[in-house]
């Protein structure tokens, strides 16, 4: 895949899939080893452009280059600036070039390379990949657009597939569930038991859909208190518990107590006090906090962590069939992007722009008068080629590939022959 | 059956719009749902004037033709239609109501167009009883919906308990959104009976000076019954018992809306 002769799109990466967890943990990036990794790229020549996608689980260095040798050396220039065995880098790592890479990359944009299959975070993370190399002044034409095409590809599969529609973790799902009983959960009281581990993730993850009134209950107020702080929510005294429970909607079981700590009379009176309106217990904890029976009360919802896994797997299952229709449309991108790179050779560029200015000319000869035609295409032949003459010659000539491609995209711009 | 040129035009209006609200159900897209109103909005506009042209040919409010009537009830229903989503914005509903339109609307130009009797009855004719019978048929439309609300509401409500989180699961509204728009369909329902009543007690004491009848007993049944669902709605039934007490109470509709009319009632017949 190559758009003028001599470059390439190159691929190099290391994750989950590939590496040993050795090597892949002492080459992962943070944000300022990115901004360095591609000014020693750079500084070394290997790329005319590059970007960086690190996350959690994988480090992929993404390429326009000229060299033929850039893989090697960039495994190599990685693997001693990581302090990184050579044989060991390149061993762990793989390699992909054109129409691969680009696929790689829509892939891991739409998810379907995650270890949760189609995740959203990923796309978060490929669009600051692009910042972050734009920022460090090492994204031009190619890898610009080619990110842009990965995060519409990402935003594609999410919005015509039920890829990302399905939740997978337990909470999610209860969450979900709660949603479809209340409606906006942003009005809704959450009440959550405990502030451990389990409580916090549960009390961050809805704050941050929106929750505005989530209150915390734990044995030791200091932790509750601690916790409220952060998500800018308020504090239940465990002793005084049950009186809190009428005014919650959602209430989410995350204490280590070996026995229930909401039993069925105090949902029942709370229920009398809601005057029937429905209540929602997620039980997040093992053992119960929540007496199950609770369930059998009128207009309460409630279920605990075995109950809520079968749905997680049903989940998963559900995003797995949408793999194939998720393909079909990274294909469809892929092959406009590839149709778009192909056509950012000279050659097609100068053809797309002689039958432009074709088109131009005859739309302007039809408003003549038939006899008076022949005349004036002449004319403006002669214009166009002497107008033409020196900007083709300088774009076929330029030496630099990079600076070609992106004079290329800038004449295919201007002249609007994408559209 | 004479020509309803216009009646097919929006009964296939209605049938785009159904369409498109299932589209929309499956694989959403932004302009479909716009389109979805605009498609109802043209057959209800259409139906109009279809209504009206039964109207002039029977001289009083379409409702003494089985077909005039079923029509005249679908129109309405398009009308409720429209409240609900302007009042919930709950597009997702589209797709289970609009049903409702199309087949009242289909059945409105197939069923027996010519009246029995030939001449409407004694009185037929005025605003108050046109006002009369077009808010009772109103008060059926919102029944209707409540019945077909009550109806997801349980479906979904058991999708919720089962844990099954499919495309049903995934498309249909919150259970509180859909308690509201039934709320709202039977506030309305049971508004346009009353003034219904009234003004048939009105115009009865006018003409018949009586108002023994069947149908108006039937009437005051139906009314009970969604007086006493509403009531308890704010009273701790919130949820799946007031859908069950919305789906009997359309049985008492149907009941008065047909075996009443048919064969009980001397005065709110098909004749």
């Amino acid at each position: 895949m190559n758009a003028a002769t001599d470059t390439r799109l190159l691929l190099l990466g290391w994750n989950f899939r590939t590496g040993a967890v050795s090597v892949r943990d002492r080459i992962a990036f943070s944000g300022d080893e990115v901004r360095e990794a591609l000014e020693r790229i750079r500084g070394r020549g290997l790329m005319s452009e590059g970007v960086i996608v690190a996350t959690c689980h994988r480090s992929e260095i993404y390429g326009v280059t000229e060299e033929s040798e850039a893989g090697r050396e960039l495994t190599r220039l990685i693997s001693e600036w990581r302090g990184v065995d050579f044989a060991e880098a390149a061993q762990s790592s793989f390699s992909l070039e054109g129409p691969e890479a680009v696929r790689h990359l829509f892939r891991v944009a739409a998810g379907l390379d995650s270890m949760a299959l189609g995740e959203s975070e990923v796309l978060g993370q490929i669009r600051s990949a692009l910042r972050l190399a734009r920022e460090t002044g090492t994204t031009r034409a190619v890898l610009h657009r080619l990110f842009e095409s990965a995060v519409a590809a990402g935003k594609r599969a999410r919005t015509e597939t039920e890829i990302a529609r399905h939740p997978l973790s337990v909470a999610s799902i209860g969450f979900e569930l709660a949603t479809k009983v209340f409606g906006e959960m942003a009005d809704q009281t959450v009440l959550v038991l405990g502030a451990g581990e389990t409580g916090s993730l549960f009390t961050q993850q809805a704050a941050e859909a929106g929750v505005r009134d989530i209150r915390i209950a734990n044995r030791s107020p200091e932790r509750a208190a601690d916790l409220a702080r952060k998500v800018g929510g308020g504090t239940v005294a465990w002793e005084t518990l049950e009186d809190a429970l009428p005014a919650a909607d959602l209430v989410v079981g995350a204490t280590a107590s070996p026995s229930a700590v909401v039993g069925r009379d105090a949902v029942e009176r709370a229920m009398r006090a809601r005057r029937g309106k429905p209540m929602f217990f997620l039980d997040l904890a093992v053992p119960r906090n929540v007496d199950p029976s609770v369930a059998e009360i009128y207009n309460v919802y409630a279920y605990g962590m075995d109950e809520l896994e079968g749905a997680a797997e049903e989940n998963r299952r559900r995003r797995m069939r949408e793999v194939p229709r998720v393909e079909a449309i990274l294909e469809e991108e892929l092959s406009r992007f590839v149709s778009w790179y192909g056509n950012l050779a000279v050659v097609p560029t100068l053809n797309d722009l002689q039958r432009r200015l074709a088109e131009l000319r005859d739309a302007e000869l039809e408003r003549l008068p038939p006899e008076e035609r022949d005349r004036f295409r002449q004319f403006a032949d002669s214009i166009a080629a002497k107008l033409l003459h020196q900007p083709m010659r300088r774009l076929k000539s330029e030496p630099d590939a990079s600076r070609r491609l992106d004079r290329v995209e800038a004449v295919r711009h201007l002249f609007d022959l994408d559209r | 059956m004479a020509s309803h040129a216009l009646g097919w035009l929006a009964l296939f209006c209605y049938i785009g719009a159904e369409l498109l609200a299932v589209v929309t159900l499956v694989a959403p897209r932004p302009a479909w749902p716009r389109l979805t109103t605009l498609a109802i909005a043209a057959g209800l506009a259409l139906q109009f004037a279809d209504l009206m042209h039964r109207a002039r040919a029977l001289g009083s409010v379409p409702y003494r033709t089985l077909g005039g009537s079923v029509s005249l009830f679908g129109w309405l229903l398009g009308i409720a239609y429209l409240v609900l989503l302007v009042r919930h914005r709950e597009r997702a509903m589209g797709a289970f109501l609009i049903p409702m339109i199309v087949v009242a609307t289909a059945a409105g130009l197939f069923l027996p167009e010519a009246s029995s009797s030939g001449a409407a009855a004694p009185g037929t004719h005025g605003s108050v009883f046109a006002l009369h019978v077009t808010l009772a048929m109103l008060a059926y439309a919102a029944f209707t919906f409540s019945f077909v609300l009550s109806i997801l509401y349980l479906i979904q409500d058991r999708q919720i308990r089962q844990r099954s989180t499919g495309l049903l699961f995934s498309r249909l509204p919150a259970l509180e959104v859909i308690g509201r728009m039934n709320r709202t369909s039977v506030t309305i329902g049971l508004a346009a009976l009353v003034v219904s009543l009234v003004l048939g007690a009105v115009w009865a004491e006018v003409v018949w000076t009586s108002l023994a009848d069947p149908k108006v007993e039937w009437a005051v049944v139906t009314l009970v019954v969604y007086g006493f669902l509403l009531w308890m709605d704010r009273r701790g039934w919130e949820g799946p018992r007031v859908a069950v007490l919305s789906i009997l109470g359309f049985g008492v509709v149907l009941f008065s809306y047909t075996i009443v009319n048919l064969y009980f009632s001397r005065v709110h017949s098909f004749r």
